[in-house]
């Protein structure tokens, strides 16, 4: 009978604090978790804001194209009229 | 019933209670969590499927510059040289000639350094057209115009009319020189290196300003115009016909 009081009060001093001790430390850092999701949704719309004139590089890309071409054709032009060293 | 089972049902009552009160709010927290993981993912399929052709573009693009790069240097190294490409660039573009000519196969040593003794726009001229006198020691031969007498070779290009007459440019006196050591030493006056002459005080002492005369009639408010006579005009000061006058004297020529 007295072992049994004991292990009433052993329940009631450590093990309960223990189990509220450690939920609420689960709470709390499940809490923090939503406010930095919050944070990365924000950056991830203003990311795929920023990607969106990606297209665009194909515009780049063929002026660049027609850019080393006429480098390479007035380049001709000089190789013919220069001399050599 | 025994009172020390009762009082366990009770603690373990109370411990059944904080459980599930405290993972209720997790799960909540969890869901939370969860909706806008899904707000995230699909931003990161949308940032994955635009980036897909960003690595292709832009490796065509650096593929094209590259062939540009190379096209240039080349054309460069052709028609300067290997020495004098490695200075020209490293002239224009400080700390770039190390990067540069890879494919044309840069020598190692030391780059002549072009660009601490001619300007940029010296340097861009100099393999243009052999004019500057950067390339008076070009190996392909002497350079298109005289260098010391480039201006004078250029003029014979064109008719000069006048050059018979006398009254061309070649003809006409070279531009005096000046100073103490001068073949012709002008005059010099009393006056020089002194302050310049100012009038006499009684020749520009200013009087009181003079009083206008009254002009109209009364007022239309009826007020009665000055009945005091203007004053007597002063007397002009005799007009000095000996040359112009102006507040700081007379001029030079007319003393």
């Amino acid at each position: 009978m007295i072992f049994w009081w004991i292990g009433n009060i052993v329940l009631l001093v450590v093990v309960l604090p223990v189990v509220v001790v450690l939920l609420k430390g689960v709470l709390t850092a499940s809490k923090q978790i939503v406010p930095n999701i919050q944070a990365i949704i924000t950056v991830a719309s203003a990311a795929v804001k920023d990607l969106e004139p990606i297209p665009l590089l194909l515009t780049t890309q063929s002026y660049i194209i027609k850019t080393v071409e006429t480098v390479a054709n007035y380049g001709g032009s000089l190789d013919v009229i220069l001399d050599d060293a | 019933m025994n009172p020390a089972a009762v009082v366990t049902i009770l603690i373990v009552l109370v411990i059944v209670l904080a459980l599930v009160v405290y993972l209720l709010a997790i799960i909540v927290e969890l869901r939370t969590i969860t909706a806008d993981l899904n707000v995230v993912n699909a931003a990161v399929v949308t940032l994955v499927r635009q980036t897909v052709p960003v690595n292709d573009v832009v490796t065509t693009i650096n593929r094209q510059l590259d062939a540009g790069v190379d096209l240039l240097e080349g054309l460069l190294v052709k028609k300067a040289g290997m020495t004098d490409a490695i200075g020209l660039v490293e002239g224009l573009y400080p700390a770039a000639a190390p990067k540069s000519f890879r494919k044309q196969g840069r020598p190692k040593g030391s780059v002549p350094r072009i660009g601490e003794v001619y300007t940029r726009g010296t340097l861009i001229l100099a393999r243009l057209g052999r004019e500057a006198p950067i390339a008076a020691g070009n190996p392909a031969g002497v350079a298109i115009r005289d260098v010391r007498y480039a201006s004078a070779s250029s003029r014979l290009l064109y008719p000069d009319p006048r050059r018979e007459t006398g009254s061309s440019r070649d003809n006409l006196p070279r531009t005096p020189v000046i100073g103490r050591d001068s073949p012709h030493q002008y005059e010099v006056k009393e006056e020089a290196y002194k302050p310049r002459k100012r009038m006499s005080a009684d020749a520009v002492a200013p009087g009181p300003p003079p009083v206008r005369a009254p002009t109209r009639g009364p007022g239309i408010f009826g007020a009665k115009a000055d009945p005091t006579p203007p004053p007597a005009a002063e007397p002009e000061a005799p007009e000095d016909t000996s040359g112009r006058s102006s507040a700081m004297g007379l001029r030079p020529w007319e003393r």
